[in-house]
């Protein structure tokens, strides 16, 4: 820790090499095969989130190209990109770019695909037709049933799985004291509990319990309830309790302090609804669900945040009301 | 037969404290004024005040000058219509010494007819005097949301003007008759009071014809005399015709001649409703109707169903006036949207958030959605709760980022880390660190100059900070430090 510079965890501890990847022993084996083979097929990686899909697919491209590996990948994230038309473009050119000394093929990595209508997968399909004899793609998807079946058909498939404890808690273990944290052996255990297999999530806990001080069960627990702005649980405590005013303007500081979008308010409203900081009957807390999956819905078809929220915020009023 | 002064100059407020029922903008306006007199020119160098008509707004702005010595010259800025003329007429009084007294405020009254939509050269030609004026400018407008006035909105100190409550109006009303020696019955001018809607000229107006004609005033004149305002339907009326309707009809229809475009006219209802309705039960059930009459409105908007629109009025007229059952109207004043303040600064804070995201994507590998959800707020829990400033400071060293990505993530904190970072940075130049972290995601040292305050972004003046850059970064610092 006596560098000028740090960057997170999750950064600094990304495997580089396939080598360096912890459990999914299965694909990993297959990948280096690959490696081994200088040859691959398209790929379709699935699973949830921080399971080292994305490392995945990096580490395989390093372990291919070598370290200057990036001038033979093009990154797409389909959540990002601005729909298939730039993805196409982008293909395009990269397509024409420079060929890897020795390997016949480019990547093309396409992070989040299932954020992709199946509109812009059709159209996927025929750019991976089109450029195949130059190019393999690696499709990477949380939800693999959310990718249509000409594209999975086209596709080597690897099902990633959530980590198993030891793997993470052994993970963990060697950040901590790689980076000198005081920690108990129980809190890693903790984290895994509250991260369930997700590992970007768990390093995010470990690095933000150690900014606290010592890494204990309490202060996991404490900085999981930091990462969302107590300010959501406040508002709706203040709602329920018939403070519709108070609710009200702390919505507004919600929003500008943390830049928070409707849909982000949302969210954190859904955590808070069912974990144990906010006390209340628990019917309540399918109802209160129930209405907020309402207003998302109305939220998503393009309606107006605020006017949404309030309108939660008063039914919320009526709620606590009728409950005391 | 002498010339008579009209009752509203002749009763014009002299001393701020005549000025009544301001006492918000009151507290907004006058710190910046002092800041001025004492000769420290606060950052935003023009104050736009805006409401209704005859609230006070100029009265205000006379009556400060007088109390705080200041040389008032007033130009008619609708006048101007051409960039030319604001440049020439506007710019020369902005960089005027006053012949007396501390300074000189500049008042351009009624703005809002200095920007029609053809004309944005006006308004460009306004932000630039605003830019360099050594005195005060002080503008007001009734209606400051209108888009064409957006640039202006984030370059001024924006100060608010309600509509006057009926008791302080008919207490105006009072000592006019009282000076005048006029015979006036209370109740009409409670009648006065109520139909002028808060505006004091207009109410002021109507006692002055009622009493010249009769030479007092009763109930039953003014009921006779008195009609409502008639300016063609407007906010105001629109929106208390929604909330005293008796019938649905009236309600729609309130909605449908209105003059305002439907969101407008949501963001009003949305921000008014709960001054109005005070049972939850009601507030809840007006509420959920605009929240179905911004779900259609979208429906109509982004899918073409513009059959939608019929009930989004039936929700926004009917569905506000008919939520409440239990309650009465309350007699609060109405209110400009907070909302369309509100969203210049989201739309800054978002913008601020989305660039850190873009940043943190390319080295975290995921997309920005997924750090906004996973990875932003983690570190928003270790800049706000890290026992040690260094760590945080450390992070936003390793990520290029800027100040208002640091101060996004710490709030209060801000700060402290800021001034961690900075020592950290000076102790150890060109560490081993560093270079490690360079070389790994092929920095980009804009974003480090941009982190101290050097570099055009962020800036006082996009463009300027660069040529100008520690006086930029001094300039910021301050003005930081006392917020
Ligand atoms: N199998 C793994 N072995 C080691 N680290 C992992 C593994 N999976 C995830 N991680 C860690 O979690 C972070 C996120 O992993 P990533 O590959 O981006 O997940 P995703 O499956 O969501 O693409 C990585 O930076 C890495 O630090
Ligand atoms: N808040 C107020 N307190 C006292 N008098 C007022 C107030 N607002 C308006 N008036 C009266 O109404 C007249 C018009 O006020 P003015 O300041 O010109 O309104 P505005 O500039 O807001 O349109 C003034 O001459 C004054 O007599
Ligand atoms: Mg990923
Ligand atoms: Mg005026």
């Amino acid at each position: 820790m006596s560098s000028a510079f740090d960057v997170l965890w999750v950064e600094k501890y990304r495997p580089r090499s396939l080598k360096d990847i912890v459990n999914q022993e299965d694909i990993v084996k297959r990948l280096m095969k690959f490696v081994e083979e200088r040859n691959m097929p398209h790929l379709l990686f699935a699973g949830p989130a921080g399971t080292g899909k994305t490392t995945a697919a990096h580490a395989l491209a390093r372990d291919l190209y070598g370290e200057g590996y990036k001038q033979f990948v093009l990154e797409l994230n389909a959540s990002d990109e601005r729909g298939i038309n730039v993805i196409r473009e982008k293909v395009k050119e990269f397509a024409r770019s420079r060929t890897p000394p020795g390997i016949p093929f480019k990547i093309i990595i396409l992070d989040e695909a299932d954020n992709m209508t199946s509109d812009a997968q059709q159209a996927l399909r025929r750019l991976m037709e089109l450029y195949s004899a130059s190019t393999r793609f690696i499709l990477i998807a949380n939800y693999p049933s959310k990718i249509i079946d000409p594209i999975q058909s086209r596709c080597a498939f690897f099902r990633f799985q959530p980590l198993k404890k030891e793997d993470v808690v052994e993970r963990l273990r060697f950040i901590a004291e790689n980076e000198g944290v005081d920690y108990e052996e129980e809190a890693l255990e903790t984290i895994y509990e509250i991260s369930e297999g997700d590992m970007r999530k768990a390093i995010n806990i470990l690095q933000s319990a150690a900014a606290l001080g010592r890494v204990t069960v309490d202060s996991v627990f404490k900085v999981v309830g930091m990462a969302r702005p107590r300010e959501v649980r406040d508002m709706l405590k203040a709602a329920l309790d018939g403070e519709f005013e108070a609710a009200r303007t702390m919505l507004r500081r919600i929003m500008i302090e943390y830049g928070l979008s409707g849909e982000d308010i949302v969210r954190q409203i859904h955590k808070e609804i069912f974990g144990n900081e906010l006390k209340i009957p628990e019917e309540q807390r399918v109802l209160i669900a129930d209405y907020l999956g309402e207003i998302h819905y109305r939220l998503v078809e393009g309606s107006d945040d605020d006017i949404q929220l309030t309108a939660f915020l008063a039914w919320l009023t009526v709620l606590g009301r009728h409950a005391s | 037969m002498t010339r008579r002064l009209p009752w509203v100059i002749k009763y014009r407020p002299k001393r701020i404290d005549e000025v009544v029922n301001q006492d918000k903008a009151k507290q907004a306006l006058i710190p910046w004024i002092e800041a001025w007199a004492s000769g420290r020119k606060p950052a935003k160098r023009a104050a736009l005040l805006y409401g209704p008509p005859g609230v006070g707004k100029t009265s205000l702005v006379e009556a400060i000058a007088k109390e705080y010595g200041f040389q008032l010259v007033e130009l008619n800025a609708s006048d101007y219509r051409r960039d030319v003329d604001i440049k020439r007429i506007v710019g020369s009084a902005a960089r005027k010494r006053p012949l007396y007294g501390r300074g000189l405020i500049i008042l351009l009254d009624e703005i809002d007819g200095i920007a029609p939509r053809e004309d944005a050269g006006g308004l460009r030609a306004l932000l630039e005097v605003i830019k360099e004026t050594e005195n005060p400018i002080v503008m007001t407008a009734n209606d400051p949301w209108k888009e064409q006035l957006r640039p202006l909105r984030d370059a001024v100190l924006l100060v608010e003007f309600r509509q006057l409550a009926t008791g302080h109006i008919v207490r105006l009303l009072e000592r006019i008759c009282k000076a005048e020696r006029l015979y006036c019955e209370k109740d009409a001018l409670k009648y006065i009071a109520e139909k002028s809607m808060g505006d004091v000229r207009a109410a002021i107006n109507d006692l002055e014809a009622v009493a010249e004609g009769y030479g007092k005033v009763t109930l039953s004149l003014v009921k006779a005399l008195v009609r409502g305002r008639d300016k063609s339907i407007d906010l105001w009326r629109t929106l208390n015709s929604i909330y005293y309707a008796k019938y649905a009809w009236q309600a729609k229809k309130a909605v449908t001649s209105s003059e305002e475009d439907y969101e407008t006219l949501l963001a009003w209802l949305n921000d008014n409703t709960h001054r109005k309705y005070k049972e939850p039960e009601d507030l809840y059930r007006a509420y959920d109707a605009l929240s179905r009459a911004s779900l259609f409105l979208a429906r109509a908007k982004y899918r073409g169903h513009w059959s939608m629109l019929s009930y989004v009025f039936d929700l926004m007229g009917p569905g506000v006036a008919f939520a409440r059952v239990k309650g009465q109207v309350a007699r609060e004043r109405f209110s400009y949207p907070e909302r369309i303040k509100l969203m210049a600064q989201l739309r800054q804070v978002r913008e601020t958030r989305e660039a850190l995201a873009g940043k943190l994507a390319e080295r975290i590998l995921a997309s920005r959605a997924t750090i906004k959800r996973e990875v932003i707020p983690f570190l928003t829990a270790i800049f706000r709760n890290s026992q040690d400033p260094t760590v945080p400071a450390r992070i936003a060293l390793g990520y290029n980022m800027t100040r208002e990505e640091v101060k996004l993530l710490a709030g209060a904190r801000a700060e402290e880390i800021l001034k961690a970072a900075e020592r950290i940075r000076k102790a150890r130049p060109g560490e081993e660190g560093e270079k490690a972290v360079r070389e790994e995601r092929q920095a980009k040292p804009a974003g480090l100059d941009a982190f101290l305050g050097l570099g055009s972004r962020g800036g006082i003046a996009p463009g300027k900070g660069a040529s100008r850059p520690q006086r930029s970064t001094r300039r910021r610092g301050r003005r930081r430090g006392s917020s």
